[in-house]
Formats: C-alpha cells, structure tokens, sequence
C-alpha cells in the first residue's frame, strides 16, 4: 500500500504545477481582458509590423 | 431681405455620412469623396485613407465616431497633460526611453475602433503600441517620450473622434488588481477541493474499509489542503464579517462567514480528536462556487456597465489670468490669489471672489438647484457652482482641492431624491432574512444538540441556504441588464432606479423646440426689418448661444463684430453688446417691439432698430405617429417655452393639452401641479429652457442632438433620432418591473424550501452549497436573460 504514498506525492505535485501555471497566468495579465482578444483574431492582418516588433497587442508581464 | 434657404425642406433620411452612418439632413460635404455630415468626419477619412488605413471601412458599415460639435471644443483642452503631475495619472511606466499610459475612451464601441486604435503607431510617431480593451472602454499606450507627449497622443485620438477622457480618476486599474485576486482565489479553492475530493473518497464509498493509518494520513492532508482555502480563498468573508461586527451593521457576509466557521471548526475537532472525518470538501466546495458566483455576479456587472460610461464634469485646467496674459494650467496648480477665468457652462474651480459683475452661478452639481444665483463683483461663489450666461473673471480665495471637487458629484443630494427604493426595500428585506436566518440555525441546532455533529451540519446548512443573495441580485441585476439595453439602444440612463421609475409613469410632457422639432437642423425661413450692416452683429451675438434658434441665425450668413456683456436669459432672449450696438433676441417683450408685434417670429433689435426673424424647424421623423401611440395609454401634454404660432400644427396630437409661452419657471409649477394630483410624470425637454422642470419631473429625460451637451439635472438622455421609439422604452420598463417581482417570489420559493429541508437535516452543507449559488445563478439568468430577450423583442435595434 506504501505506493499510495508515492501515487499522493505525484498526484500532488501535478496539481500544484497546474496550480502555479495558473496563477502565472492570471499574474501575467491574460485573464484581465477576456472580450477584445476574441475580437482581433477576427480583424484582417494587412501586413504591416508595428516598431515594436509585433502586430497590434503586447502582453502586459507588469504587476499592475 | 427675404433669404429662403435652398434645402430648407431636405429630406431627413436617405444621405448618411460615409464616416460616422449619421443622416445628413443639414449639409453636403465632400464633392467626390462621398458625402459626410461634417467637416470633421471628412477629414478623418481623408487622414485614414491616405495613411493606407481605409480598411478601417471594410470591417463595418460607417463605423466612425461623429465629428459634429466636435469644433466646438477647447483646442487646448488636453494641455494639462504637458504638466508632470497630471500626466501621471494616466502614465503607469516610463523610463524615459518607452512610457506606458493608459487612457479611458468612451467612444470605444466596435471592432473598428479596436483596429483602428491598435495602428494608432501609423499615424502619430513615436507611438510603438497600443493596446485597447473593449469591455472596460481603455486604450493603453507605449510610445517613446523623447519623440511623442501624451498630450499629442490624446489630441491624435480625439481628431479621430476617440476622445480620451481626461478625468481625475485613474481608469480601470484598480479594478483589474482585484480582479485577479479573485482569479486567485478561485484557482486555489479549485485546486483543495479537487484534491480533497480525492481524499475523500472512501468515505463516498460507503462502506470501504480502509486501513487506520490511511484514513488518519487522508484527513490529515484534507485539512493541509483546507488550510489554505479558509486563509486565502475565502478570507474576504471573514473580513467583511469582522468589519460588520465592529460597525455593528449588518451585513450579508455575516451568516455566510458563520455558516464557513461552524463547518470548519467542527472539521477540524473531528479530525484531530480521530472521531470523524469532517466535512473539508463541502468546506472547500463552499468556498470555490461561493466564490465562481461572485465571479459571474462581477462580470455581470462589468457588462452592464459598459454602455453606461461615467464622465466627471469637473474641469482639470484651468485659464489663469497673469500679466496681461491667458495661461491653461492644471487645477492642482491653482493658489489662492490667482485670477481665473471662467467661461459660461464651465465649473467655479475652488472658492472665490467676482472681480467684474455681475454674472450668473447655479450650484446644480452641489445642491442639485437648477435655478442660477446673480452674483455681483466681490461676492463669493463657491466650488462646483457653474456659471451661466456670461463669462466670470474670478480671484480665488481658497486652495483647490481635486478630491473636493471629485466628492461633489457624489453627493447624496444629487442622487437621493425620490429614487431606487426598490433596492432599498431588497436591502432591508435582506438584512431582517439575515437575522431570521441566523436565529433558525441557532434554533436548529438546539433542536439537534445531543447530536454534536448534525446540530453543527445542519446550523451550517440553514446559514449557507438562507443567504438571501438571490434576492437582493433579482433587482440590480434586472434594472442594470435594461439600462444597459437601452443604453445600447438611444436611451441613457443616470442610474438603474430609473428603469423602474420610467415603468411607473401616468402622464407625459413634451417640451416642442428641440424635442417634438430637431434642433439639429432648424433654418431660417425669412427675416426682415434691419438693414444689411445689421444682421452681421445680430449673427454674431447669436453664435455665442447655443439655443435652436440662435443656432440657425448664427448659420443663416456671415457673422461680424466682437461680443461684450452677453447675458442669456432662459425662456426671454439673450442681450449683448457688439461693436458697441446693443443687439437683442427673444420674444417681442424681451426685446421691446411695438405692440401688436406678431408673436409667432422671434424678434431682434439692434440699438434702436427692430426687426424679426422666421425659423422654422422640422419635426422629428415619426412622432406623430409616437404621440398618437402615447395617448392611448399615457396623459400626454406639450408644454413649450415658444409662442403658439404653430398651435394649428399640435392641435390634433394633444388636442387642449398644450401650454405656450411658459417660462422655465412656468414650466416647473405645471409639472409640481401635475405631481400634486398624484400623477407620475414625465418630462422630456432639450435642457435649455426646462432644466428646472426635468429635475422636478419623476423622470426626466433630455434630447440630445449632441451627445457632448450634458443636463446635470436630469435622470435620462435621449438621442434626437430616438425620441420617436418612447413608447417601446416605456414598454420595456413595466416589462422589467414584471421580471423583478417574477424573481422575487422564485428566490422567495428557493430559500423557504431550501431552508426547510435543512432544518430536517436532509440537506447537507455541501448540497446546500452548491443550492445556494445556483439560486442565485438562476435569479441571474432569468433576469438577465428575460431582459434581452425582451429587448430584442420590443426596442428598436
């Protein structure tokens, strides 16, 4: 029986690993604005790059 | 001396903008480009194509943003943001290389505008990106500050008609912080509850045997797992309920932080004294959907908001009179001593002294008084005051305070009277459910006690089932969903109390000029009496009014001459003085014509010169088929400040309901004496001549042909074009009280049920957990739902 132990540690772990990719998500900023992203894949690409570097948004990493 | 103009009789439909979609009715701009309604918009698009962004009109059908009044405002309005202090508000990061500010625009409302607004970087220099939030109406800016200003980058979104707003508080941010602390704590209580549920699942099982030191291990890591759910997750509850207790005031959280308390403890005794095995997963699975329902309540919430956007009407610059010269400086810069200056419709900044009379203030923003105060040189007027028909130069006494100014909108004054007392009648009804609730789990625990365990489960029971949340959501969530509703369908509402006000309303007054007439395009048809050199003088003082008919003069021809002492008396006419000539308008008494004057003109005189003047307005597309609609149900009355030459015209709409040449103050009596017979009225006016009237009426609602021009006093704007659908938006309000009582008795139905088989013990803290926020979800749904459904089905799209 002593493999539950083992079987409760890795169960464990997974699960915290998904709970700490969440709430590194949640920190990043991708849960503030759930609306206009579904939008702007919508939106026709004309080619063009903005200076900085990328077309139209970039993620917020800061701790607003 | 006759001047009919060419399209007096234009149609009012059939041209519309090629920018904004707006009906061109009053003028034809543009030549090959196609037609716009304004200058502005022309050379928006003009901008947007040559820059190679004309896409921009591929993704919608005429998406932009009016242009029309937009000439009207400040060119310096965005000044203040050239100051450190000021800008810092908006500004969340700057490392003198790249800055990041964050704007709040209202005119946010498509997917246009996001692409539009996220290439901001082809248009203006220095801008490297931009990114818009749709929902919470904000744009968020990164730029280089060596090669662009914020100021320059606001001035760029409003000459494409995205005006940001320029207001003391900063937007949004707050509210995403603790947002993502919700997230968090979902997350977390998530996570204890899935594992716990694990744990506990030879306990599901019943009857599985397990070996001691198993179960011993088990509950000893649902409790680890418990630990962090009752300290983090749902650690508002218990501050909330602390806070209360120390008020003594009770609040809804009380029971529900009792109900987790009494389950966690007993858990917890089980546990470690080994004679049980606790209830930690309906502990943790409380907490986690408690916690998803505030969650959805939140986004409901944020959704509703989204067409109801908040303006602050308080300036934040300030024009400082110093050497001779005019300076636009931040408020926070202003000292006493300092000379301002303040121009009419604009807010008294701080405490101060009149240097020239006399003038006009109202205090409607302070007091909620409509009627304006004449103030002399060396009187004082007050911070918040307004000032009305003359501009006033000012020496202010006190320092000025943002907050101050900021709290004055929030005055309970402006927002008490006669309103939403149906959520205090849900709050009220709330709090004596709480009690109740509370004394039932005590007495059922009582009931129960020799039985330690089932006296604690079913106390728990009653305090999560009772909490009366379904009930004090029912009318928020039905009234907010329909203001949001009519707001995205012409009609704006101050607050959601008066959704249910406008479903209460027996009789309906129509101010004529400007409400049953547009006042966006009224013409002159025919003036006479002054000579040539005259009626440039006359122009020019009409152009500094923003009535109807000053309006049409203003446009009618050239306008010359430098205006003095210009002072507007509503309901008369305005005087002023213009290259030294002294030139009236208004009706034949205000201005002194002969008697026996024909009273269906408006008169002018410039010195000792008469003369008249014949507009004519067109009414509003469809009304008299909404009048005739109205007066099957309602009392339906005109009430017009202007004289009764076209009574012929209202005669078989209002039949001998009509009042002509009533004064402002004329015009409050007769809505205070329909009120007095115990009507419930409702006042619909353009806000120039009626604003005391509007703030008297139960509901108050100003025609607006220009959204910028704001009533302060009234509950509802219109747009001009949706004047006609009143009978829909009436209807809709008696359908949103339906919807409110219907939820009522079903959140009724749900806690009496609920709270009865807890009391018999037959319903787990668990199941009632999970009962309570579905109650509540349901009372969301069906309101929420009940109301757009209806709002497809009834209101005009």
């Amino acid at each position: 029986m002593s493999v539950i132990v083992l079987l409760i540690c890795a169960g464990g772990l997974v699960a915290g690993g998904f709970l700490c990719a969440f709430l590194w998500a949640v920190e990043s900023g991708q849960f503030d604005d759930t609306y206009t992203p579904a939008l702007r894949v919508l939106l026709d690409d004309d080619g063009s790059v903005s200076p900085s570097g990328s077309e139209g948004a970039v993620h917020d990493q800061s701790r607003s | 001396m006759l001047a009919p103009l060419a399209h007096a009789d234009a149609p009012l439909f059939g041209l519309v903008c090629r920018h904004c979609g707006d009906a061109c009715d009053d003028g034809r701009v543009g030549g090959d480009q196609g037609v716009f309604c304004c200058v502005g918009c022309q050379s928006v698009y003009t901008l947007l194509t040559n820059e190679g962004l004309d896409r921009f009109y591929a993704c919608d059908i005429a998406p932009g943003v009016s242009q029309r009044g937009a000439q009207d405002r400040a060119a310096d309005r965005f000044a203040a943001l050239d100051d450190r202090s000021v800008a810092n508000v908006f500004v969340e990061f700057d490392d003198g290389q790249v800055a990041r500010a964050r704007l709040a625009v209202p005119s946010l409302h498509c997917a246009s505008c996001v692409w539009l607004l996220e290439r901001l970087w082809r248009i203006e220099p220095g801008v490297l990106a931009s990114e818009v939030d749709l929902l919470r109406q904000t744009v968020r800016v990164t730029y280089r500050p060596k090669e662009t200003t914020l100021r320059a980058i606001a001035e760029r979104m409003a000459a494409l008609g995205y005006e940001p707003l320029v207001t003391v508080e900063q937007p949004a941010a707050a509210a995403s912080s603790s947002r993502r602390r919700l997230y968090r704590q979902i997350g977390v209580a998530g996570f204890a509850f899935g594992n716990i549920m694990i744990f506990s699942i030879p306990r599901y099982a019943n009857g599985a045997t397990l070996e001691g030191g198993f179960q011993r291990l088990f509950d000893a890591l649902n409790l680890a797992f418990a630990l962090p759910v009752l300290l983090f997750s749902a650690a508002d509850w218990f501050k909330a309920a602390w806070q209360s207790l120390r008020t003594r005031h009770v609040t809804l959280e009380l029971p529900v932080a009792i109900g987790l308390g009494v389950i966690f403890a007993r858990s917890v005794i089980d546990i470690v004294s080994g004679t049980g095995e606790g209830f930690m997963d309906s502990f943790s699975g409380l907490v986690l959907f408690l916690l998803v329902g505030r969650l959805f309540q939140q986004k409901t919430f944020e959704q509703m908001a989204f067409d109801r956007t908040y303006r602050s009407f308080f300036p934040l610059s300030v024009r400082l009179e110093r050497d001779g010269g005019c300076d636009v400086v931040p408020l926070e810069r202003v000292q006493p001593g300092d000379r301002v200056v303040v121009r009419p419709l604009e807010l008294v900044p701080a405490d101060a002294v009149v240097l020239h009379g006399p003038g006009a203030v109202d205090y409607a923003f302070v007091t909620g008084e409509q009627t304006p105060v004449g103030v002399e040189a060396g009187e004082t007027v007050h911070a918040g005051g307004r000032v009305v028909g003359t501009t006033l130069r000012l020496r202010v006494t006190r320092a000025v305070s943002h907050s101050q100014l900021a709290s004055l909108w929030a005055n309970p004054l402006l927002r008490v009277p006669k309103k939403a007392w149906i959520t205090d009648v849900a709050d009220r009804f709330g709090l004596g459910f709480t009690m109740a609730a509370v004394g039932l789990a005590l007495a059922g625990a009582v009931w129960w006690w020799p039985d330690a365990g089932m006296s604690a489960r079913v106390a728990a029971a009653v305090l999560i089932i009772a909490c009366p949340c379904a009930l004090t959501l029912a009318a928020p969530v039905t009234l907010g969903t329909a203001m949001g509703q009519l707001g995205q369908r012409g009609l704006h509402l101050r607050h959601t109390g008066v959704v249910f006000d406008l479903s209460r309303i027996d009789t309906i007054a129509f101010d004529k000029t400007g409400t049953l007439t547009t006042s966006a395009a009224p013409v002159v048809v025919e003036h006479g009496g002054l000579s040539d050199q005259h009626w440039p003088l006359v122009r020019a003082a009409a152009a500094e009014s923003v009535h109807p008919i000053s309006r049409a003069l203003a446009h009618s021809g050239e306008a010359r001459g430098a205006v003095q002492r210009l002072l507007e008396t509503p309901g008369l006419g305005l005087s002023a003085t213009v290259n030294g000539h002294r030139v009236r308008i208004g009706s034949a008494g205000f201005v002194g014509a002969p008697f026996g004057a024909r009273t269906d003109r408006t008169h002018v005189a410039v010195d000792d010169a008469r003369g008249w003047v014949r507009t004519k307005a067109p009414t509003r597309v469809g009304m008299e088929e909404t009048i005739r609609s109205l007066s099957r149900a309602y009392d339906v009355r005109l009430i017009s400040g202007d004289h009764d030459g076209d009574a012929a015209r209202w005669q078989p709409l209002f039949g001998r309901a009509m009042a002509f040449r009533q004064s402002p103050d004329a015009k409050l009596s007769l809505v205070r004496s329909l009120q007095a017979d115990g009507r419930r009225v409702l006042m619909l006016g353009d806000g120039l001549n009626d604003a005391g009237a509007l703030a008297a009426a139960d509901v108050g609602v100003a025609v607006s042909d220009q959204t910028a021009c704001v009533v302060p006093a009234c509950d509802a704007i219109v747009a001009g074009g949706h004047v006609r659908d009143l009978p829909a938006y009436l209807r809709y309000a008696r359908r949103a009280r339906h919807v409110i009582v219907v939820c009522f008795a079903l959140s009724v139905a749900y806690n009496a049920v609920g709270l009865a088989l807890a009391l018999a013990g037959a319903l787990t803290p668990l199941a009632s957990a999970i009962l309570m926020p579905v109650s509540s979800l349901t009372v969301i749904g069906i309101s929420a739902g009940a109301m757009r459904w209806s709002a497809r089905r009834m209101l005009p799209a």
